[in-house]
């Protein structure tokens, strides 16, 4: 099971307090993706960006020439019992929501929607495991996000 | 009886009118039909003019629904097409302003107490819904027939068939009574068993409503994918729900902002009316106020009636427009104490800074409230916490105020309610807990 089974999808409705800064090097463990994906979500659950970033960023490095050939691959998102397989792309994309989501909390939309949009434009048939016992759709939920990020700025 | 029968005093001229009135009103009722198919796809026909539900659940604020560009209300019991406010019924009140409204026939939750293997309340249960098509069937402002709510059940996979079988011989006769309107269930989301047990136990029915909150604009999709292949309307949207959101440490459900709330409101409410070839429109939730879970999780009102940014935003979503008179807008906001467990009797320093966006200045008021310890499922009657005394030792007018905590351990929320005196108005809340 991939690191992004951590995740449940609420984590796509929920922005929640304040970020605090928290000095911590990053460890990566086994460099795995699915080790920097379940790290990242912990440092996202523990409001350390510069963790969350690092995380993000290393996962993006190693495995998103993988997790792009992966999406090129596909027409349509895998069925549930071949999903694991597009392990690159189920974590880089799910590494791409959270930084997203990172933004958000941290006031700067504009940057969330550039990560949501890669997400949506590039990767769109990653899925990560929802520990409720289904696959949810990082891209699409990166979707709602940008539309509600732009709705936003328009109450401005 | 319709208020302007009540009017008439003399003998003569009352049963004159009441013998016209039967005769105008089978004249003047009105005739919806579904018109297309799975292919083609699907539109309502008001008498024969193609209406698209721009809805509101809820039977209050009807003026403000119809200046807001809505075209339609639901109810969730006939008794409250009935209703009367300053001598008018709720069915002439929507015809006055333009609205359509399909009427709830509520049938039984088996979770309060009702049996669908019971005989003698499913008699009793036919008699009323049959009782309500008979009164109803002629007003103009009718809509459809929204026949039950969830009553399988918010948290059951819905596949009971003797509910559906229930249905199904309701909807018959309905139709046997009214074929002028069609026949609308209403369910708590869709999965697959429940989806596969309308279609096969239900046919009479002609669209699925749809209650769901988190990924309301995916349903109608979701429910092709598991076999509906009539139309559907998204009957409940709103907000994701305090059962689906993530919660504190105290497992307080954090409520999103008013600002996420008008956000999430208007891109729903755009993407359920995206599928033009199924989605026959939908029912924004709750055009009113209530407590669930806290007084301003799914309310587009405010408690004293004022509306909120939600309703704002459903009004940019069906009309691109902002109404004439905008609710405010959550500018800034720094409250240390939101989502933490903090000490008794302590004072904290918070904001939360507001804009009218006509500039007129904003009243705040601020209110410390228990965590709600009356929390029900599928939106049950709940209990308002009191209001705990003694909490805000000082507010200003630019949204800073002083907070005590509690002397009492548990959980509670700082509440801030602004209105802009003009009818326009917004509550936020943030969750946090006293150690004990």
């Amino acid at each position: 099971m991939p690191a992004s089974s951590i995740c449940s999808w609420l984590c796509v409705v929920t922005a929640g307090a304040a970020l605090v800064a928290v000095a911590a090097a990053p460890d990566y463990g086994d460099h795995s993706s699915a080790t920097l994906t379940k790290k990242a979500w912990e440092a996202l659950a523990a409001g350390d960006g510069d963790l969350v970033l690092a995380y993000t960023g290393k996962c993006r490095e190693l495995y998103e020439a993988e997790a792009k050939k992966q999406q090129a691959a596909l027409t349509d998102f895998a069925p549930a019992e071949k999903a694991h397989d597009s392990w690159a792309l189920n974590d880089v994309g799910t590494c791409l929501f959270i930084v997203g989501q990172l933004q958000e909390r941290q006031g700067s939309p504009r940057e969330a929607i550039a990560a949501y949009r890669t997400l949506a434009d590039e990767l769109k048939f990653s899925q990560c495991w929802d520990t409720k016992g289904w696959f949810w759709k990082p891209a699409e939920a990166a979707a709602g996000r940008i539309k509600e990020l732009e709705f936003d700025a328009k109450l401005d | 009886m319709r208020s302007w029968i009540r009017q008439a005093t003399h003998p003569l001229i009352t049963a004159l009118v009441v013998a016209l009135a039967g005769a105008e009103a089978r004249a003047a009722g009105s005739v919806v039909r579904i018109e297309g198919d799975a292919t083609t796809g699907y539109r309502l026909l008001r008498d024969g003019t193609p209406f698209r539900i721009r809805g509101a659940a809820g039977i209050d604020h009807l003026d403000v629904l119809a200046a807001c560009g809505g075209n339609a209300i639901r109810t969730w019991d006939a008794e409250s097409a009935g209703r009367e406010a300053d001598g008018e019924s709720l069915l002439d009140r929507a015809r006055r302003l333009g609205i359509a409204v399909t009427i709830g026939l509520w049938l039984g939750h088996e979770r309060h107490g009702f049996r669908y293997d019971d005989p003698v309340q499913l008699q009793r249960q036919r008699q009323d819904v049959e009782a309500a098509i008979r009164r109803y069937k002629d007003h103009p402002a009718l809509l459809c027939w929204g026949l039950g709510n969830e009553m399988e059940g918010p948290t059951s996979n819905g596949a009971d068939e003797r509910i559906w079988r229930e249905v199904n011989h309701l909807a018959e006769r309905i139709k046997a009574i009214d074929p002028n309107h069609p026949v609308m269930t209403v369910v708590a989301n869709v999965n697959d068993d429940k989806v596969a047990a309308v279609v096969r136990h239900a046919p009479a029915v002609d669209i699925l409503g749809i209650n769901a909150y988190a990924g309301a604009g995916g349903v109608g999709e979701a429910a092709a994918r598991m076999g509906w292949k009539k139309p559907y309307c998204v009957t409940e949207y709103g907000l994701p729900g305090p059962w689906e959101t993530a919660q504190t440490d105290w497992k307080a459900p954090i409520e999103p902002s008013s600002r996420q709330k008008a956000a999430t409101y208007a891109t729903t409410t755009s993407d359920i009316l995206a599928d033009e070839k199924r989605c026959l429109g939908s029912y924004a939730f709750l055009w009113g106020s209530k407590q669930e879970a806290t007084a301003s999780w799914f309310g587009m009102f405010l408690p004293t009636g004022e509306k909120t940014i939600t309703v704002d935003a459903v009004t940019k979503a069906w009309t691109n427009a902002w109404p004439a008179n905008r609710a405010p807008v959550l500018e800034e906001t720094d409250v240390p104490l939101a989502g933490k467990t903090v000490a008794a009797d302590t004072q904290i320093t918070a904001v939360a800074r507001y804009r009218d966006p006509e500039g007129r200045p904003l009243a705040y008021a601020w209110e410390v409230r228990r965590e709600s310890d009356d929390r029900k499922e599928g939106g049950d009657r709940e209990r308002q916490p009191d209001a705990v005394e003694g909490c805000i030792v000082e507010s200003a007018a630019d949204g800073r105020v002083v907070v005590r905590t509690p002397r009492q351990p548990g959980g509670y929320r700082l509440f801030v309610t602004v209105r802009d005196g003009e009818g326009s108005g917004c509550m936020d809340n943030w969750p946090f807990a006293v150690a004990p």
